[in-house]
């Protein structure tokens, strides 16, 4: 009833909307309404992922297998996380370059704190932390050393290689001990999907909540929307910005960790280029690198849109060199649709002298 | 002998009459100010003359033949040339790269630096100003920036230099140097048309004088040796009312504690020796030319600025916390005129940017913000303050200024501050919306708020306020209330320092 009446007042102006959806809210709906109005406003990105799988299994219906689609989501899992990170970032226009490696390192250390005897649940938690420490070192970079984080990240984006590299000494970590919990839990299923992938639903699910229902949700969109404005309501960009870079701190420690429970082992250079599907992601997603909105669920479905599209191209007979060059195309096209979709809405952002 | 002549110039905005019936007339060699309060059209006349607008009707005469500029490129190659308020340099480029910005002379493909150098160099020494030219105008003070213009502006071999707004009362030595700039400009047979609210400096440099009211030309072209400060005055804001007003402003019931308290307050070279006492329900305000100080005192009770020495109280004797946010916690609500700027999020719905302070700045609400809550009570606001929408849903940029502004009032008054800090609060806003601002700004200290109000606006200050304080180079100058708050008493008083 809500959504009818939103549709009789709003469809004149703006189409694609999911605010007013949350318009009668009572706290037994949250996590249901949170949904709802994450996918509304990731609408288009949906429809642009499943028109893809639709294409790609009409051409090769072996791609339409269950299995084939699980490990399609399962392997959207970790740039997942990094883009719900990235999506609160680009909102308050802030960018971390330095996701990739975070999750490279968390992985490697992770790995080689279990081989040095560490229970492996212990040794995860720890993995976890240490990427938000990561993203706190970040945040006072460019609190104390005064730059941008776009700057401060690039620079880490190397350090956090580096000490990647160093700490593995250039070789795999190998020879965990894959009969622990950890491994066989993360690393497999429950209830016939990926754990990884419930673990990503959640956190989305998480973020989303947290974006539309608590002061830091509403000041990271306030900062991005109007920066001044937002100083002058009382609100701390730097403050709010150490939060959301140790927000994406810890969610890359959560993916590098993930990542190692089902990779079960350590690549030094694994992650390397994450950063930049991540901000992909996002802006595939719908949130706009403007600022002032962001939608983590559209991350999370930009993600998958792009590991649609790398496990897709292996039915196609593609040569390996050539699958750069179709993934961006891919997403090129992806950005396109989205942005013919939101035309509209951008008419109205132009009379409101934006 | 006239060189450029404005006659009966017209010109609306949208309905708005900017000027009626302007009339200007530049006489080379003179130095001519163009006076008017805020709105009276002078900038109106400045863009008009430099082509930058077109006006509706009347016309302009260069040399006694009518011209149309078709834009500022078009009147400087008529020899009409500005140098506005705001300066218009590039910083990272050195002196001889700013004073050609589009004819420079080339050789070949090549800047001809050599040229410029030789064109530049003894103009420049005539202003005085001997600095190496490959300086970066990062590098300059803000004095020899104002060379730099005037001196790029002269290298377009001007007959017409109009000189907007040039200093400001916090730039003191600027009288000086300016003396020495408009003698150069003199000898040079240009006419100068010098645009400024500061009536004692005009009444130092200018020789002639012409007074804008209500875009109507008051005063034309006045010999400066036969007017007073108090005819100038008279002029740009009509015949002195009778005091009905005066009569009608009963005293109001204030209560009794002091609420806000500046005690002996000085900021190194910005205020001297201020004292300031505001009672719960009061509304104060303070002007004074731009740089005169009063703004500095909003920014002390916004934790913008820190007292060199001296004390700053808010209610409850509490001190004022360092910095905007904690002073924001503890009370204090900042409207600013500048709504875009610094008030509003354009693009977000109004129910979000009337939440934003209380609800996500200060997050007194707790942990979870519900948007039901929060729509709920912007609607409220939005039947209190009579804010004109479709609804809460609205995003704000779509609204009109009034109710922009209105806007940003609810979000203040929705966090219930103790002291609020209004900073020309009905900047470009209509007159209706006006009085309904002002009536809210009421009832809030009625409410028990101590209200501060700056202003460029002199009716809001007259009508709006209690008592007016006048600030004059950094000191308080004058405290006016009943019969003596009138705009004439504090146009003069903010100009020549002498409140009695």
């Amino acid at each position: 009833m809500t959504a009818q009446r939103q549709s009789d007042t709003d469809n004149k102006v703006e189409p694609a909307r999911g605010w007013g959806q949350a318009a009668s809210l009572t706290q037994a709906k949250l996590p249901v309404l949170a949904v709802r109005a994450g996918r509304g406003e990731a609408t288009s990105v949906l429809i642009a992922t499943l028109a893809l799988v639709a294409f790609i299994s009409i051409l090769h219906p072996e791609f339409f297998r269950v299995g084939q689609l699980l490990d399609t989501l399962q392997s959207a899992v970790y740039v997942g996380l990094l883009a719900c990170g990235m999506s609160y970032l680009l909102s308050m226009r802030e960018i971390d370059l330095s996701v990739g490696s975070t999750f490279g390192l968390t992985v490697i250390a992770t790995g080689v704190m279990m081989n040095e005897g560490l229970p492996a649940w212990p040794a995860a938690i720890l993995g976890i932390l240490l990427g938000g420490f990561l993203g706190l070192i970040n945040a006072l970079i460019v609190q104390f050393v005064g730059i941008p984080a776009i700057v401060a990240t690039l620079a880490t984006l190397s350090v956090f290689r580096g000490l990647t590299l160093a700490l593995s000494d250039g070789k795999q970590v190998t020879g965990l001990p894959l009969e622990s919990s950890f491994f066989t839990i993360l690393g497999g299923k429950t209830l016939g999907v990926p754990t990884s992938v419930w673990v990503l639903i959640a956190v989305a699910v998480l973020l989303t909540l947290v974006l539309r229902f608590t002061p830091f949700g509403y000041r990271v969109r306030s900062i991005g929307s109007n920066p001044d404005a937002a100083t002058f309501s009382g609100i701390s960009i730097p403050k709010v910005r150490m939060q959301a870079l140790v927000l994406i701190g810890l969610l890359a420690g959560l993916s590098g960790v993930l990542g190692l429970a089902f990779f079960t082992s350590g690549d030094p250079n694994i992650g390397t280029g994450f950063e930049l599907s991540a901000i992909a992601a996002a802006i595939i997603g719908g949130t706009p690198l403007r600022g002032g909105s962001a939608t983590v669920i559209g991350a999370c479905l930009g993600a998958v849109l792009l590991s649609v599209v790398t496990s897709g191209l292996q039915y196609f007979n593609i040569p390996a060199n050539w699958s750069a060059f179709a993934t961006g195309g891919v997403i090129l096209a992806a950005v396109a649709l989205d942005s013919l979709v939101r035309r509209r809405r951008r008419r109205e952002s132009d009379r409101l002298g934006l | 002998m006239t060189v450029l002549s404005a006659q009966n110039i017209t010109k609306t905005y949208g309905g708005v009459t900017a000027l009626a019936d302007g009339s200007l007339n530049v006489e080379p060699g003179s130095v001519h100010a163009l006076l008017g309060e805020n709105g009276a059209g002078k900038s109106t006349m400045v863009k008009v003359l430099s082509g930058t607008i077109r006006p509706d009707s009347g016309t302009l005469t260069l040399d006694g033949s009518p011209v149309a500029f078709h834009s500022t490129a078009d009147a400087v190659g008529h020899g009409v040339a500005v140098v506005s308020q705001e300066l218009n340099l590039f910083p990272d480029l050195d002196i001889i790269a700013n004073l050609f910005p589009l004819r420079e002379p080339r050789r070949g493909p090549f800047l001809n630096r050599g040229a410029m150098v030789e064109a530049a160099r003894p103009i420049l020494s005539e202003l005085g100003l001997n600095v190496d030219l490959r300086t970066l105008v990062r590098e300059l003070s803000l004095g020899q920036r104002q060379l730099v213009e005037i001196c790029r502006a002269l290298l377009t071999k001007p007959r017409v230099l109009i000189l907007d707004e040039p200093t400001s009362a916090l730039d003191r030595d600027g009288s000086d140097r300016l003396l020495g700039i408009l003698q150069v400009l003199r000898d040079r047979q240009v006419g100068v048309v010098f645009v400024s609210h500061i009536l004692e400096e005009v009444m130092q440099l200018c020789d002639t004088i012409t007074v804008l009211r209500d875009g109507r030309t008051v005063l034309s072209g006045a010999d400066r040796a036969n007017l007073e400060i108090d005819d100038i005055v008279s002029a740009m804001l009509g015949p002195r009312p009778e005091a009905v007003a005066a009569a009608e402003a009963a005293p109001r019931t204030v209560r009794s504690e002091i609420e806000l308290n500046l005690r002996d307050v000085s900021v190194d070279d910005v205020l001297t020796g201020v004292n300031l006492q505001v009672h719960a329900g009061e509304i104060v305000g303070v002007t004074g030319l731009a740089g005169a100080g009063h703004l500095a005192v909003l920014e002390l009770v916004a934790g913008l600025r820190r007292p060199t020495s001296g004390t700053v109280r808010l209610p409850g004797d509490r001190p004022v916390p360092r910095g905007l946010r904690r002073a924001i916690g503890a009370g204090v609500a900042v409207v600013s005129g500048d709504r875009r700027g610094r008030g509003l999020m354009l693009d977000q719905p109004i129910w979000q940017n009337i939440g934003q302070v209380r609800s996500v700045g200060l997050s007194r609400d707790g942990l979870v913000v519900r948007g039901g809550a929060l729509r709920n009570r912007a609607r409220g606001h939005v039947d209190r303050l009579r804010i004109r929408c479709r609804d809460v849903e609205q995003r704000v940029g779509l609204l009109s200024g009034g109710n922009q502004q209105k806007v940003v009032l609810a979000k203040w008054l929705d966090a219930s501050p103790t002291v609020l800090l209004l900073d020309d609060p009905t900047r470009g806003v209509d007159v209706g919306a006006k009085a309904e601002i002002h009536d809210l700004i009421r009832t809030a200290a009625d409410d028990g708020a101590v209200v501060l109000l700056a202003s460029t606006d002199l009716e809001e200050l007259t009508t709006a306020c209690d008592r007016v304080l006048v600030f004059h180079r950094g000191r308080v100058v004058a405290h006016l209330s009943g019969s003596d708050l009138d705009q004439h008493t504090i146009v003069r008083i903010s100009n020549t320092g002498n409140g009695n």
